[in-house]
């Protein structure tokens, strides 16, 4: 079996946000959401540092879906419109979602996006890869992990187009990956391990698996 | 003016109201939910809040009046028939709630087509199904001149349970989330069943006393002073229940849980917090405590109304505070969906909230007085079927003998 996953070396982030607008180009991501955003734990916005000069610093988390093994979205989509697919990623089947939103109330990481009306697309095209399904008004979209593209052997584009080349993509359930031997030598952590979802993606460097709070 | 004129005013009133919430839940689906004060932070909104709410009222009316067969307590049995139609009305509304939420409500049909059970909502759709199923058989039966009585007697068993269940799990649609600080709790089922108890027996008290002023149907004092003395211990319970849940939030002190809990007792949640602290559990059992009070009709309805409103300031508070805060920190937060062009380049930055906001748009509050005023009209059409001619009958014989009881259910 495969289990697709990532890890996320926060040591060699740079902050770029080259991950975020890769992902909105290759999805068609419209304006007023991302699949995939860049964190600081900073309070001054995009790009922020924390401290007081000249002790300063900077700090980023990208954040998209997790993939949880024990994904709670999965369990309360009422249609089973949301749906772990036999390589671990976490899918969603917008030709049957209902548009009810239970599941963006029981995900423990705001990584879901609902189409809460005509989107605005800027520049006024698909400029998205063909090959991924369009989003009608009404249902809720997030991170395939480039479903397009891993079906097709090559990485998701995030992973692509990190020019710190702190992402890594590979299959989790074999321990001679790169990526578990990654995750293995560098004491990789997950986003908010206390709430039990076990993720398919992983942090190096995050210092106790919670951003700010 | 005769007694007609204004009933057909208040006809043509909440026919109005009903068209334009329907022009507007109209507009909505055609353009989809942006019309809404939701987003992706706070993703439910009033329509769900409306929805909790109903639940609870119906199940509330309803639990009262089949206790009176389960408990055998026959001064209660005089209150089945209007309590049934107020827990009917209150179901259907809470059904209309959560499909004008629906970003797809055409695909309604998946419910049935893709049913999955681990999900809480398709419990709920389940339960809210037989739910109505056994509210309606209960007007079929209500409706026949000679009932069967043992078939009555045994849908009160089954309609007890039941009640109790549909409250549970729509408190479990929101006790179950891990990701919610301030829903995550064993505590969140009696919780609403609780409160599900005091605002549908309240509501229930302010309809009897109103069709009695308006001569459609007559209950005695003292069932108004017993009820409402009924009404002291479920806000009672409520009471009790919301400060354990209260206090076990606030004594650990942990971060995520106290940013929940500060939005409710001093943030932008406390209106609403302590709104139904206030107006729904200290005035109402104040009044209530004291038998006098309980006697005088004006002070039962507006401790009545007070624990409504109470009530549904809880569902308010209970909804919101926990969306408010993502889990994962962090600048610049969530994308909230909502882009408005400009050629203004700091624009950009309004597509962004590290915390959510919510407060309901002109649209949500369209639909809902739309959907609220169909209650109505639908309460008033079944009200005239199943008690109507009856009522008005033995209005007439209260003037000869007030000592019988008049609207009695065939025991």
């Amino acid at each position: 079996m495969t289990r697709m996953g990532m890890a996320v070396d926060l040591n060699r982030c740079i902050g770029c946000q080259t991950c975020a607008l890769a992902c909105k180009m290759q999805n068609n991501v419209p304006m007023g959401m991302l699949w995939n955003r860049v964190l600081t734990e900073s309070d001054e916005g995009i790009d922020g540092v924390q401290g007081v000069y000249p002790d300063v610093e900077k700090t980023y988390v990208p954040v998209s879906c997790q993939h949880c093994e024990n994904a709670p979205c999965v369990k309360v989509c009422p249609v089973e419109a949301t749906y772990k697919d036999e390589n671990g990623r976490v899918l969603i089947d917008y030709d049957r979602c209902i548009g009810c939103r239970y599941c963006m109330a029981a995900c423990p990481y705001n990584v879901r996006v609902f189409k809460w009306e005509e989107a605005i697309q800027n520049p006024n095209f698909s400029y998205g890869d063909p090959r991924v399904p369009d989003r009608k008004v009404g249902v809720v979209e997030k991170c395939s992990l480039c479903k397009e593209l891993t079906d097709d052997g090559q990485e998701p584009r995030c992973v692509q187009t990190c020019p710190a080349e702190a992402r890594i993509f590979g299959d989790l359930d074999d321990p001679e990956s790169t990526i578990s031997r990654y995750i293995r030598e560098n004491d990789a952590e997950v986003l908010l391990a206390e709430k039990g979802t076990k993720p398919s993606v992983y942090y190096i460097g995050l210092n106790g698996g919670k951003v700010d709070v | 003016m005769s007694k007609s004129v204004k009933v057909n005013i208040t006809i043509g009133v909440l026919v109005t109201l009903t068209l334009i919430g329907f022009s507007a839940l109209a507009y909505q689906t055609i353009h989809g939910l942006g019309g809404t004060g939701m987003n992706n932070v706070v993703s439910w909104g009033l329509y769900i809040i409306m929805f909790m709410f109903f639940v609870g009222l119906s199940a509330g009316g309803l639990i009262v009046s089949s206790s009176a067969t389960v408990f055998n307590i026959p001064s209660f049995k005089v209150v089945a028939k209007p309590a049934t139609i107020l827990s009917t009305v209150c179901v259907v509304l809470a059904g209309l709630f959560i499909m004008v939420d629906l970003g797809s409500p055409f695909r309604m049909l998946n419910l049935l087509l893709h049913g999955q059970f681990k999900s809480p909502l398709m419990w709920d759709v389940v339960v809210i199904s037989i739910y109505l199923g056994i509210n309606v058989g209960y007007l079929i039966l209500m409706m026949m001149k000679n009932p069967n009585q043992k078939l009555l007697n045994a849908m009160s068993y089954i309609a007890l349970p039941v009640a109790i269940l549909v409250h549970s799990v729509t408190a479990w649609i929101f006790g179950l989330q891990i990701a919610r600080a301030g829903w995550y709790s064993a505590i969140m089922a009696p919780l609403f069943v609780s409160s599900a108890l005091d605002s549908g027996l309240a509501l229930l008290l302010i309809v009897l006393v109103l069709l009695r002023t308006l001569k459609v149907f007559h209950v005695e004092n003292s069932l108004i002073t017993k009820l409402a003395g009924l009404l002291f211990i479920f806000v009672a319970v409520d009471a009790y229940l919301i400060f354990s849940e209260v206090l076990t939030m606030y004594y650990p002190q942990e971060a995520s849980t106290m940013l929940v809990l500060n939005e409710m007792l001093s943030g932008s949640m406390a209106p609403f917090f302590w709104g139904e602290i206030i107006l729904g559990l200290a005035i109402p059992l104040a009044i209530l405590l004291f038998r006098k009070n309980r006697q005088r009709i004006s002070l039962v309805v507006l401790s009545s109304a007070l624990v409504v409103v109470g009530v549904f300031c809880k569902r308010f508070w209970l909804v919101i505070s926990s969306f408010m805060y993502p889990n994962v920190g962090g600048s610049p937060g969530v994308t909230t969906g909502q882009y408005i062009p400009s050629n203004d380049p700091s624009v950009v930055n309004s597509i962004w909230a590290s915390v959510g906001h919510y407060w309901p748009t002109l649209l949500e509050m369209l639909v809902v007085v739309g959907i609220l005023s169909l209650g109505v009209l639908m309460f008033m059409a079944l009200t005239r079927l199943i008690i109507g001619k009856e009522g008005v009958e033995k209005t007439n014989s209260e003037k000869t003998d007030l000592n019988v009881p008049l609207q009695e259910m065939p025991q």
